[in-house]
């Protein structure tokens, strides 16, 4: 046998496992007939509803439930919260009067808990790969629904799947995208994303969720390593902008359609930014390292202007004082509350990949 | 088929082995794109075993042909250490955001092997896999000693063949 021969050997054999390779979903896709409602932007594969191309929707590695979601969520208080470090990141809620928090290295590990805060059905959700953080009411036409891990991702970020229907759900859009519920939106609920050194000050009496979850996981190690500082992403994204740096945390605001990113940076050194998007002035403020908090600045029809002197939030139009959870705690507007505002913390590339059209604050379009 | 040839061919295959299952184990991504992917991490790690196990299986061809056949236990030890190195690399690609199957198995692994075990696994995934390519061309030079060992001592016969043949 001569070296061609062998070379010839070695291409066959890469040749087969690449045929062998090729995703099934990826063949079904293309031979399926695209029906287009007439009416939505609702597609129909198969009798299958969707709203986004089925092609577009990649197997992430892991099964279904293979990263399994938190269902019974065990709490601690602060005196028995040893297992988590002062700065390690939580993801803070606060509703009704009970507050708890849920560490990012525990949700690295199941990405979605279904739990109950304040009397309201929550899904606190984390995508790693996004650094995306979203919670949601899940609630749907009046039944509470669970969420798991559908092993799937839709341009790179979790997509969930509920338990009532096997709907597909994308985190970063909170909307049905394959299924029966195809389209349908979920209720976001306002939440920080902080360290829990600061939660613990904001919130004396909260909760954290431990590691008795059920499962035997590496809670000590977190498996994406340097992800997070490595400038590139290597898996396909639909719109990538140069803007901002692919990695850089923004906070996603959206009004009807209109779509504005803040750089967590921005805010941070700002630590008040009075703003208007669409119909709607916002304030968007930072107190702590790492979060950021949007109101609606709205007030017995009055837009007030904030400013941030002397360590203090005012209204520049009453000179009143704010807190950080937007009351008014002395001036002219004592006892008034900000209506708060949900948003999308998380990585640019995710933000842009969802919402081509995105305003940035700062850069001029 | 000469020593050389089977040689790239066995490397070459290795590399393949590996690649088909960075692809298999990346639904996430395309084929060319997950080879890239692993290539621009574990270059050295794939590269380095194709060349690690081409060598001993020249050296162990070499052999036969001298008529010295080596031990198989080296030979096994090698395949064992690159099916080891390419276990401790392939968790290296999970940092990568693309490789979600070896996440998965990392989370399952603690439910095997203990935490302890998972978070060395996790945190020292490549300068592990580094440790296993080091341990192949171990293996790859101990053979080309011992296959040298064995030549000198075939010359040495011959020549002390040809010495007593030249006295009498």
């Amino acid at each position: 046998m001569n070296l061609k021969l062998v070379l010839l050997g070695i291409v066959a054999i890469a040749g087969i496992m690449s045929f062998l390779v090729t995703s099934p979903d990826d063949a079904k896709s293309e031979s399926d007939v695209q029906i287009t409602s007439a009416t939505s932007d609702i597609m129909i594969t198969d009798g299958k509803k969707h709203i986004i191309p089925l092609d577009k929707i990649r197997g992430g590695g892991p099964p279904k439930d293979g990263i399994p979601s938190i269902d019974d969520p065990k709490f601690a208080t602060i005196n028995d919260s040893q297992f988590v470090s002062d700065e390690d990141i939580v993801i803070g809620l606060s509703i009704n009067g009970e507050s708890k928090a849920y560490p990012l290295f525990i949700l690295v590990w199941h990405e979605i808990v279904n739990d109950v805060v304040g009397g309201t059905p929550v899904a606190v959700t984390y995508c790693p790969l996004c650094y995306t953080n979203q919670v949601f009411d899940r609630t749907l036409d009046g039944t509470t629904v669970e969420f798991g891990t559908s092993g799937k991702l839709y341009n790179s970020n979790l997509v969930m799947y509920d338990r009532l229907t096997d709907s597909y759900w994308s985190q970063g859009l909170g909307i049905a995208i394959t299924g029966e519920l195809s389209g349908d939106t979920l209720d976001t609920i306002p939440f920080d994303v902080i360290t829990w050194d600061n939660w613990k000050e904001l919130h004396q009496d909260t909760l954290v969720l431990t590691t008795d979850t059920g499962h035997i996981r590496s809670y000590s190690t977190d498996p994406y390593g340097s992800y997070y500082t490595n400038p590139q992403i290597l898996f396909p994204v639909d719109n990538q902008d140069d803007r901002i740096p692919l990695k850089e945390v923004i906070v996603g605001f959206h009004q009807d359609d209109i779509f504005k990113a803040y750089k967590q940076s921005d805010v941070e050194s700002n630590g008040i930014i009075n703003d208007v998007v669409g119909d709607s002035s916002i304030l968007v403020v930072s107190m702590f390292a790492g979060n950021s908090r949007v109101f609606d600045r709205m007030v017995n029809d009055d837009v007030l202007d904030f400013t941030f002197e002397d360590e203090v939030i005012l209204d520049t139009n009453t000179k009143s004082v704010w807190n950080y959870d937007g009351k008014s705690i002395s001036g002219t507007l004592k006892g008034e509350q900000l209506s708060r505002l949900s948003i999308n913390p998380g990585f640019w590339f995710s933000w842009i990949s969802f919402h081509p059209d995105t305003l940035v604050y700062g850069v001029t379009p | 088929m000469r020593p050389i040839q089977k040689a790239i061919l066995v490397g070459s295959i290795t590399i393949v082995i590996y690649l088909s299952v960075v692809v298999f184990t990346t639904p996430a991504l395309l084929p060319l794109d997950a080879i890239n992917a692993a290539l621009q991490l574990n270059s050295i790690v794939i590269f380095g075993m194709g060349i690690g196990i081409g060598l001993q299986v020249f050296i162990s061809e070499k052999s036969k042909k001298l008529g010295c056949s080596l031990k198989k236990k080296s030979f096994g030890g090698n395949a064992g250490s690159t099916a080891t190195t390419s276990f401790f690399s392939f968790f290296s690609l999970v940092p990568l955001g693309c490789c979600g199957w070896w996440l998965y198995a990392l989370s399952l692994l603690p439910g095997i092997v203990g935490t302890g075990v998972s978070s060395i696994l996790i945190e020292y995934s490549q300068p592990l896999a580094y440790g296993g390519l080091f341990i192949i061309f171990g293996f790859a030079g101990i053979s080309a000693l011992k296959l040298r060992k064995v030549i000198k001592k075939q010359n040495l016969k011959i020549g002390s063949k040809n010495y007593s043949s030249q006295i009498e």
